[in-house]
């Protein structure tokens, strides 16, 4: 293989196509990121056998051929060159020479007959814009459980109604649905995107703005784009049917400016105890929406927060984290927080914004 | 002949001395021979790439070292399982946090299926053993072997339970067929919605298009009689291409108020299966498998006590032992029959008792003639039989004495009583008529 390109074509796909490559795996050839050179383009190959990528650049070529090459080495190499110059490829007996900038390289390869192909997808196909897609996703995605015992609730629902598209992730605590409109009206029954995955992807797409072609079976998806081809497993289980425990009716409801709430939120949060405990205090009569703290070694803390109320005096526990985690997704100024007493989940949303909902549960003490 | 498990692993032990060992460990961890069909043999894989790549690399070798192993092998085909998660003790993280209450909510979108109901679970007795039979027969032959089926019975009996497990059951046996389970409310909620979108015909497709309908609570249907029609038209379609169809009731259908007579029928048409609440035996059998599946180990003494007192209602049962459980949990020990009976005296339910004047007034109204011709010593035809039933009413479901009925309805013989409730008896087994008016008349008593 023998192949010439500018560093800047080439530096970000062997970046990104080296964080999926496999670590820790047993087959050595899944830490390495493959290379094949083949008519005009370069396809980069990278798969842990969860998600698998084919990154597709024009390069010029002068010599096809595949190797297979360590995925960190090669990132290394890059990242630490700015200028924009040219780079050669060639592999010679089973080394790769690598000339960039001044520098000259000659990095061994591995065997490639044992790099596994990625799976192609057949099934439902439907059409969103990349943007929508990692939208959706960053909405919601970081209520999604982190540990894989129950891999349903690890992982981001994705499902159609009508013309829109709905994105759910829970870890049980608290959940986030977000709601994207779309110009189709799509028909199959939703799938599971696991949670290391959604990180992946949204890596990877926020920083592409095209349509994409995601296409969809029992196990495995794919997104597809002209010069990119990704395809990650997804969980084979039920999600919860989550709509029953949206509450219906509400007893007190507080209206907010976000950035005045995050303040006194992080205010109250260092007199927190090490749960992470913080009591809102809500009295519409005497016009009160008070945060307070305690934490026996630090001391304790009372922030008024002005806000405007509805309804009964209530007064409830929660994780500090479980609330401000919803802010990443709002882009109002403004919030609406309605809670129905302090054991029945309370509901955060954005005023003037209908497609987002983020549940958290009170804790109980 | 050796069995899947066995052969796999023969087979395992070979391809691992052929192969490096980091490919073996890759590629054919958690693989197993899932099923044999004809010598096909389907190896279980835990994703796609594991698929592409044994399908690409590695057919040629598995498929010699299976064939090596066993002579009736044919081909190999590879397909995706669902991989167990590990048993992982959780991480017990202090927390005060509650969790939203999703444990019970794991219902499929596509099917509306429940996966807890299964017939694992399904306790069979002689109250319920024809509807399961039944059952079985769709199983074995959806479509065509009583469509469609009907069941009925009181509340709480295990109708949900067995129709959802007649459908997981199909599910798992014909993974391609689809099956819809909706609620008759549901149906109609539907068809209300797609006429105030406009939309009834992306409705009427949505319910043709599924191999087999399950709708349970049949009964609400009475009086919507838009929905009947629609649900007229869905049956004779879904009847005509031989897809099942399963419905559930707490009545027979010609006791559903309100049905229209062309539904009747054709509800009556396939297969009419009644589930009668449990005796004494099942009750035990019930309450065995309910403390087997919390592992719990109970005095025979409680559950015969707890089986004698608690009749009818399977859904009842279920709570009183569900706080039995939660009991004897939180005590950590033991518990006693004594402790036992103050637990669910609550729930007991006290023997049916009613005023024989009420019972009386009933039936007399229900048969439109006057209270006091039952208490007359009329001979006329029609009186002659209300009074009759009501004395077998008396006798059968409130347990009076023969010769209070006799004093009460006017100082009758008690033998005249005896002689009136075996002749109604016997009149219920052959005369459908009677049959109907008896149930139609328990029902005002509930």
């Amino acid at each position: 293989m023998k192949i010439e390109c500018t560093t800047n074509k080439i530096k970000n796909a062997i970046i990104q196509a080296e964080r999926i490559t496999g670590k820790n795996l047993t087959l050595p050839v899944l830490g390495s990121i493959l290379l094949i050179a083949n008519q005009k383009l370069l396809t980069i190959r990278a798969t842990n056998l969860s998600i698998g990528v084919d990154i597709k650049i024009p390069v010029k070529i002068k010599e096809e051929g595949i190797v297979a090459i360590r995925g960190d080495i090669l990132s290394n190499l890059f990242s630490n060159t700015t200028k924009d110059n040219i780079v050669t490829f060639e592999s010679v007996d089973n080394t790769l020479h690598v000339t960039l900038d001044n520098n000259k390289s000659v990095i061994k390869t591995i065997p490639h007959e044992d790099y596994p192909t990625l799976p192609i997808v057949s099934g439902n196909e439907f059409v969103i814009s990349s943007k929508k897609l990692t939208e959706g996703l960053k909405s919601v995605y970081y209520s999604a459980s982190i540990s894989d015992i129950k891999p349903e609730i690890g992982s981001v629902y994705i499902y159609p109604e009508d013309d829109n598209l709905f994105f759910v992730a829970t870890d049980s605590f608290r959940l986030a649905e977000k709601k994207i409109k779309l110009k189709q009206h799509l028909d199959f029954s939703g799938f599971l995107l696991p949670y290391k995955n959604v990180v992946e992807i949204i890596k990877i797409f926020d920083n592409i703005n095209e349509d994409i072609t995601i296409t969809i079976n029992k196990n495995q998806a794919s997104i597809t784009t002209p010069n990119l081809y990704f395809t990650t497993r997804l969980v084979d289980a039920v999600f919860p049917d989550y709509k029953q425990i949206i509450p219906k009716e509400y007893t007190t409801t507080a209206t907010i400016l976000k950035q005045d709430f995050i303040n006194s939120l992080k205010i109250s949060n260092i007199f927190s105890d090490k749960f992470n405990q913080i009591t809102i205090k809500i009295d519409p009569n005497k016009k009160v929406f008070e945060l307070l703290s305690k934490n026996n070694d630090i001391g304790e803390n009372t922030t008024n927060v002005q806000t405007a109320l509805t309804g009964e005096g209530v007064e409830v526990n929660f994780n500090y984290k479980y609330i401000t985690d919803a802010f990443q997704s709002i882009n109002t100024d403004s919030i609406t927080i309605f809670l129905y007493g302090n054991t029945k989940p309370t509901v955060i949303k954005p005023v003037g914004d209908n497609t987002f909902m983020y549940l958290v549960m009170p804790m109980h003490r | 002949m050796i069995n899947n498990k066995e052969l796999w692993e023969n087979a395992l032990v070979d391809i691992e001395t052929s192969i490096s060992r980091a490919n073996f460990n890759t590629w054919f961890k958690n693989t197993s021979i899932t099923k044999e069909d004809s010598g096909t043999l389907y190896v279980g894989v835990p994703n796609e790439f594991v698929k592409d790549w044994l399908q690409n690399k590695f057919h040629k070798l598995i498929l010699k070292t299976l064939m090596s192993h066993s002579d009736n092998i044919r081909c190999v085909e590879y397909i995706i399982v669902k991989h167990e998660p590990v048993q992982k003790t959780a991480l017990k993280t202090p927390t005060n946090n509650k969790e939203l209450p999703l444990a019970d909510l794991y219902i499929n979108k596509e099917d509306n299926l429940n996966p807890k109901y299964t017939f694992n679970s399904f306790v069979v007795g002689p109250f319920n053993e024809l509807a399961y039979a039944v059952a079985q027969a769709v199983i074995e032959n959806p479509g065509t072997s009583y469509n469609p089926l009907f069941i009925y019975g009181g509340t709480g009996l295990g109708k949900t339970h067995m129709t959802q497990a007649i459908g997981n059951t199909i599910k798992a046996k014909y993974p391609n067929k689809k099956i819809f389970y909706v609620s008759l409310e549901r149906f109609s909620i539907d068809y209300v919605n797609s006429l105030q979108n406009k939309t009834p015909n992306s409705f009427k497709e949505k319910y043709r298009k599924y191999d087999m309908i399950i709708m349970d609570d049949i009964q609400f249907i009475s009086g919507k009689d838009k929905t009947q029609e629609e649900l007229f038209h869905l049956f004779n379609t879904l009847y005509e291409s031989n897809r099942q169809i399963i419905f559930s009731s707490d009545k027979h259908p010609n006791l559903i108020h309100g049905l229209e007579e062309r539904l009747q029928s054709r509800f009556a048409s396939g297969m009419t299966v009644q589930i009668t609440e449990p005796d004494y035996e099942s009750r035990i059998a019930i309450i065995r498998a309910k403390l087997e599946s919390s592992n719990l180990v109970v005095d025979p003494e409680i559950i015969s006590y707890l089986a004698s007192s608690l009749e009818g209602n399977i859904r009842e049962l279920e709570g009183s032992l569900n706080a039995v459980i939660m009991q004897s949990q939180l005590k950590n020990k033991g518990i006693s029959v004594n402790e036992v009976r103050q637990l669910i005296k609550n729930n007991i339910k006290a023997k049916k008792t009613v005023a024989i004047k009420d019972v009386v007034k009933t039936i007399a109204d229900y048969y439109e003639i006057n209270e006091s011709d039952i208490y007359d010593k009329t001979r006329r035809k029609e009186i002659v039989r209300a009074r009759q039933v009501v004395m077998y009413i008396l006798r059968e479901d409130f347990n009076v004495s023969y010769p209070l009925i006799g004093q009460k309805l006017g100082g009758k013989d008690h033998t005249t009583v005896i002689h009136s409730y075996l002749k109604i008896k016997k009149d219920l087994q052959t005369d459908q008529l009677l049959v109907q008016e008896v149930e139609k008349i328990r029902m005002m008593f509930k």
